[in-house]
């Protein structure tokens, strides 16, 4: 570091800086204007998009009959849940979802604990299950549909491999990774084995298990529909890809739309319970 | 292995260590660590962690260990609290059989859980040992109040100041009421301020019922604030260099450190200290390794 002494003391004022006040009510104002400009942002901008996508196809610039406007997506969508079909449809994935889901995730949880607290079992199976992890999981459906036939079973077990190596990853990860220092401190308290994954192991891992959940989550509903293009006659996925083939395109966008709108609401049903069952972890992150 | 076992005559030990300031006549002993050492060994190599600790403690004694960073302050306490076994050297505990938790530890970090509320941690080490919720419950609050925690009770430890959270670790070790104490640094991380009245704290409660501490720090004062006995312990490999009795008064108040003697006493152990401290920095400071 140089010091710069380029300035002769004749040169020298004196600068006087007042810096602004603000008052404790135009800041908290302020804050609260922040707040409901990104909220405003995060709807607005989506509803002007459909509305634009509105306004393209009502003005023609835009083939309707290939990209039909959102009112048409909406009535279509209204007319297929009067006739109660579209609830069928929902209904069967949320079905596949939710069971496959429970499936996968019970047996993430009891294989990635087991291997996240016996380091023989993680150096045993995990260059085997990390192989594995890396397939793409629908290229197994072929495989399932070989050996489950062409019921419910081959779906629900693909969405339950997905929802297994999300969870079982994030599980094992974390438990191996709980610091030494909370282990000690439980033991020098005399804790059992059951106790030690019951009150420091199960609880530090349980936050980052969540977030492998929502992971598990959105891909589990992307599984299943595409799963539901190749086999079966009911589901979101069949409705999408029957409706592309009777060339029915506003029936399509209306699986589309009603697939993505089940992945949100899902995946922030997972976040719900999570922050609900996570309380401490909420307290400490979320910005107040 | 030669000189693991240190010769005795290596402790100067001042005139025979006097308890009964603080207990009855003869307490009985409660800690008798002999030689005590410990080699880290992994695959490549291995690291002389502890050389030879000695320790020989009466029951509501309490020692303050000080020594240069690394010496094996901690591994020692690891080793009393049977998280860790030794290499070398005996060591003897006397607790009551009717205890729940007989040795306790309150860690510098990472002692408390940050996914347990205030009371949940305090409870821990009861509820963990087959104590019914309710009694739990009951002790947890007592030992809350005591600490000041009463009305952080359903807080999480994040949402605490470094201090609370402290007292958090030291209200969870004494809900069990263990025969031995450990404390490893456990001010360690607080501003002077801070540190100093978690200091008066907790001499009011060892100071009210007598227990039996072993209390690290790398701070003199601290130790001579709360120690009945210093003991000093050598660079790493650490074994034990000196020990001081302590001789002020109890009850103790703030105004100790201000008295000469107190002064006289901090310089002493310094001293002591210091020849530990500075090899170590000579060789750093010629890039060197001590052999
Ligand atoms: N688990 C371990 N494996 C290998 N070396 C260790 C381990 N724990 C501590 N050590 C080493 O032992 C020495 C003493 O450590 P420690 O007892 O933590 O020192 P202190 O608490 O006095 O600062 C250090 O050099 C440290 O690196
Ligand atoms: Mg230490």
């Amino acid at each position: 570091m140089t010091v710069d002494q380029r300035t002769a003391p004749s040169e020298v004022t004196l600068i006087e800086t007042v810096r602004p006040r603000v008052g404790l009510e135009a800041s908290k104002s302020r804050v609260r204007r922040q707040v409901w400009l990104e909220r405003g942002l995060a709807i607005g901008l989506p509803l002007a998009a459909i509305a634009l996508w509105q306004l393209a196809s009502d003005q023609a610039w835009i083939d309707s009959r290939l990209y039909p406007a959102p009112t048409t997506i909406v009535d279509e969508g209204w007319h297929l849940l009067v006739d109660g079909r579209l609830l069928g449809d929902i209904q069967a994935s949320l079905y596949r979802i939710l069971v496959g889901l429970a499936i996968g995730a019970t047996c993430g949880l009891v294989v990635g604990t087991a291997m996240g607290v016996s380091r023989t079992l993680r150096a045993a199976l995990e260059p085997t299950l990390n192989a594995i992890y890396v397939v793409p999981k629908i290229a197994l459906l072929p495989v399932f549909l070989t050996i489950l036939g062409l019921g419910e079973a081959p779906k629900l077990a693909l969405v339950g491999v997905t929802v297994f190596f999300f969870v079982w990853v994030e599980t094992m990860e974390t438990m191996a990774n709980v610091p030494e220092g909370f282990r000690e401190a439980g033991r020098s308290f005399g804790v059992s084995q059951l106790g030690m994954l019951r009150h420091v192991l199960g609880p530090a891992a349980l936050p980052q298990i969540f977030v492998g959940l929502r992971v598990a989550m959105s891909v589990a509903v992307m599984v299943n529909t595409a799963a539901e293009f190749i086999v079966g006659d009911d589901g979101i996925g069949y409705l999408i890809f029957n409706a592309r083939a009777l060339f029915a395109v506003d029936r399509m966008y209306v699986g589309i739309v009603v697939v993505a709108l089940l992945g949100m609401l899902l995946t922030a049903l997972i976040g719900a319970v999570g922050r609900w069952l996570t309380p401490w972890h909420q307290s400490s992150t979320r910005i107040r | 292995m030669i000189g693991s076992r240190h010769a005795p005559e290596r402790v100067d030990a001042v005139g025979t260590v006097r308890l009964d300031k603080r207990g009855p006549e003869a307490a009985p002993w409660a800690v008798d660590a002999v030689g005590v050492g410990k080699t880290f060994r992994t695959t490549s190599r291995s690291v002389e962690a502890l050389q030879s600790m000695d320790l020989r403690m009466r029951e509501g004694e309490f020692v303050c260990i000080v020594g240069p960073s690394g010496c094996g302050k901690s591994t020692f306490l690891r080793i009393v609290a049977g998280l860790l076994p030794q290499t070398s050297g005996t060591l003897r505990l006397r607790t009551r059989s009717d205890a729940i938790v007989p040795i306790a530890t309150v860690f510098q970090d990472y002692g408390i859980f940050p996914w347990k509320t205030v009371l949940s941690n305090v409870m821990f080490g009861l509820r963990v040992n087959g104590v019914a919720r309710r009694e739990s419950r009951e002790r947890a609050r007592h030992w809350l109040g005591r600490t000041g925690l009463s009305d952080f009770a359903d807080s999480y430890p994040a949402t605490l100041s470094g201090g609370m959270r402290q007292r958090v670790g030291i209200a969870r070790a004494l809900a069990v009421e263990p025969a031995v104490l450990l404390m490893d640094e456990p001010f360690a991380a607080l501003d002077a301020q801070l540190r100093e009245i978690l200091q008066e704290e907790l001499l009011a409660i060892c100071e009210a019922d007598r227990r039996t501490v072993i209390f690290v720090t790398h701070s003199l004062e601290e130790a001579l604030v709360l120690g009945d006995r210093v003991c000093v312990m050598s660079a790493r490999p650490g074994r034990l260099l000196a020990e001081r009795v302590v001789p002020f008064e109890r009850p103790r108040d703030r105004h100790l450190r201000e008295s000469p003697q107190f002064g006289a006493m901090r310089a002493e152990l310094w001293d002591l200290l210091r020849g530990e401290v500075e090899p170590q920095r000579a060789a750093h400071a010629v890039g060197g390794v001590r052999p």
